[in-house]
């Protein structure tokens, strides 16, 4: 899968550069609106993430070039404008999703997926964790032929270290993705902990979840072989 | 005291006090006058009669007798010549006693002495006083009658126009004080007046508010673009710490650093975004024209923030009997305001405390109330909870100090009416009041407990 990422802060792009790139991502930057413009008629992406803010032109404008040049990519938005008319038109324009900065890079993989299973209706098949299966995609978890009820929100947990399996995700990372910027403010708090807790304790029922790993003072990671 | 009031009193009172001292000496220089005229006029007389003589020689009056002397018929005016000792010699006016056939009557007297072909006379014209006052009492009377006519025609005329010329003050303040709401910018027209200092006055307001509507505007834009700037290099911090954190070669020991690092930078975050929110609304760039129904809001939240209230076992009794839907609103917004009283509710609540969430309907005022049984605040606290950075809490349960701020900041632009009731040690009752019911009645009552 290639990305093309156009976003003038260059540390800011080479860093998503590293994380996509673990994620198996093949990954090319452009700097400024021309060069943006350049490398978007000259190839073709299937994520394209676009910063509003770009030296040389709106980046709006140039998401109004690349659908012509790009109409089958999918389209994320990164801004740190984060005004509302912004996303709007944004989305109107055909944008499939929309990032405020400063924004956490699981989340910025975890969204590409999500337009990946929405736009390009890629069949995923279940999926193991342990000994149970996985559906991403309808959203649901067995063991053997027992669906095990999750809430919404404890759902949302698994398949997000699902999703970055053998990575270690914070608990900062994991509140803000299931809570957004409502995610608490005071980071003493442990509920995350004790939704991991509840997720165990329901999954224990049925078999071993030795693969849902604490990573102690750092945070959680699904450990799949 | 009003200062129309002032005036007229003002007005009044010496416009009185004139009167009454012209009423005072007004029978002095009736008198005076009168007392002139009448010298004058004896003078007169006295120029006549000796005209007369000059012409036509003494003899004309005294006809061979001694003496001469003549009366109007009320004997209200004499003449008398007589002749007199060659050493006499007298010219004065002088108020006096005559008797006159048989009465005696008070005189305005001139005596006179004049010579006329070597010999003496003595002239006296008189006049009764009597007759003089006649006309000095009416006059009096006439007078003070028309000085009291014109004090009260001027007072009542000085009344209105005192009222009419104080009339765009009142304006003024009503216009640019008390009905003003910041920020200032309706009622920029100029209250109508012909007097300049009223003109002045409204323009020193209105400039005055321009100035206060720029600090406000240049401190928005401070605030909206300072948090701005800042999240552009928290983001980079951010996503290196990330990569760093899930590389290979770093150490477990590194990795719980990166995590305290990521949660430092975490509070930067949310602090440039809150004040970057809350720029925002001050900025009015949301829209608010959705139609919403805080009953669903209240239950949204709660779905989202139960897992707060299972950790401090918190029982949350929801008892709403209405669901009315307003216009004008912004969903987010209002989420947004609900969302952090209730958080506040529960951070601040005791173990196993409780949090009663109920509304009210008052003529046409909805409100809904939510009463915690947490620490509470002292008064000094609660006037202070609304400002920026505040953590009033002596607590260790702390957050940023702006989540009031942005509740603060979202009732102000969405019109709401915001009131606290706080004890300390009882707790903590917000009350958000909406304004005028439109359409969408439908009871509904549920007592759902969470």
């Amino acid at each position: 899968m290639k990305v093309l990422i156009i976003e003038d802060e260059k540390t800011l792009a080479y860093e998503m550069e590293v994380f996509l790139k673990k994620a198996f991502f093949i990954c090319e930057l452009a700097h400024t609106f021309n060069d943006g413009l350049k490398k978007l008629t000259a190839g073709l992406y299937d994520y394209i993430l676009i910063d509003l803010g770009l030296p040389g032109g709106d980046g709006l404008e140039l998401l109004r070039n690349a659908k012509r040049s790009n109409p089958d990519a999918a389209y994320i938005i990164i801004t740190a404008r984060g005004r509302l008319e912004d996303r709007v038109t944004g989305l109107d324009m055909g944008a499939d999703d929309y990032l405020s900065k400063p924004f956490f890079l699981p989340e910025l993989h975890s969204r590409m997926q999500a337009i990946s299973r929405r736009k390009f209706k890629i069949e995923q098949e279940l999926q193991s964790i342990g000994e149970f299966l996985i559906d991403l995609q309808k959203r649901f978890m067995v063991f053997q032929d027992i669906s095990i009820e999750l809430s919404r929100k404890e759902f949302d947990l698994v398949s997000y270290l699902f999703l970055h399996k053998n990575m270690v995700l914070t608990r900062g990372q994991l509140s803000e993705h299931i809570w957004g910027t409502f995610a608490d403010d005071d980071y003493d708090s442990n509920y995350i902990d004790a939704h991991i807790k509840n997720i165990r304790k329901k999954l224990n029922a049925y078999a071993p979840t030795e693969w849902l790993e604490t990573v102690r003072g750092v945070g959680y990671r699904i450990r799949k072989h | 005291m009003k200062l129309s009031s002032k005036l007229i009193f003002f007005i009044a009172g010496s416009k009185l006090a004139l009167g009454a001292l012209f009423v005072a000496i007004l029978p002095l220089v009736v008198n005076r006058i009168a007392s002139d005229f009448t010298n004058f006029s004896l003078e007169g007389q006295r120029k006549k009669v000796m005209a007369n003589i000059g012409k036509n020689g003494v003899e004309t009056y005294l006809a061979g007798e001694n003496s001469y002397g003549s009366y109007t018929m009320l004997k209200d005016e004499y003449i008398a010549i007589e002749k007199a000792p060659v050493s006499l010699h007298l010219d004065t006016i002088r108020t006096t006693k005559r008797i006159v056939e048989t009465d005696t009557l008070s005189y305005r007297v001139l005596s006179a002495t004049f010579g006329f072909k070597g010999r003496n006379y003595l002239l006296e014209i008189g006049k009764t006083t009597a007759s003089i006052n006649l006309y000095n009492d009416s006059l009096q009377k006439f007078a003070v009658y028309v000085l009291v006519l014109l004090i009260a025609i001027s007072i009542f005329s000085d009344l209105i126009f005192t009222r009419r010329l104080i009339r765009p003050l009142g304006q003024i303040i009503k216009k640019r004080l008390v009905n003003s709401k910041f920020p200032f910018i309706e009622n920029q027209t100029r209250v109508k007046t012909t007097t300049s200092d009223f003109n002045y006055l409204d323009e020193s307001l209105i400039s005055l508010m321009n100035q206060i509507n720029e600090a406000f505007a240049k401190e928005r834009e401070f605030t909206a673009n300072a948090s701005h700037e800042f999240l552009t290099p928290i983001s980079i911090l951010q996503n290196k710490m990330e990569n760093l954190l899930v590389d290979e070669s770093t150490s477990h020991q590194v990795q719980q650093s990166i995590v305290e690092m990521m949660k430092t930078l975490e509070r930067l975050k949310k602090i440039s975004r809150s004040l970057l929110l809350i720029s925002r609304i001050d900025n009015a760039q949301f829209i608010k024209k959705e139609r919403v129904e805080p009953a669903k809001i209240i239950n949204e939240i709660i779905e989202e923030i139960s897992h707060r209230m299972e950790e401090n076992n918190i029982n949350m009794e929801v008892k709403l009997s209405h669901s009315f839907a307003f216009d004008n609103l912004n969903h987010d917004l209002l989420f947004q305001l609900f969302y952090n009283i209730i958080h506040n509710a529960i951070k601040f609540n005791k173990k196993n405390g409780s949090i009663v969430i109920s509304d009210t309907l008052k003529g046409k005022d909805y409100s809904i109330l939510i009463e915690d049984t947490g620490m509470g605040m002292t008064e000094e606290e609660t006037r202070q909870m609304f400002n920026r950075f505040n953590k009033s809490n002596s607590s260790a349960n702390t957050g940023y100090g702006l989540g009031l701020a942005i509740v603060k900041s979202i009732a102000i632009y969405l019109d709401l009416k915001l009131q606290v009731q706080s004890k300390l040690t009882r707790g903590t009752t917000f009350e958000i009041q909406f304004k005028k019911i439109e359409g969408n009645f439908s009871g509904m009552s549920s007592g759902a407990k969470a």
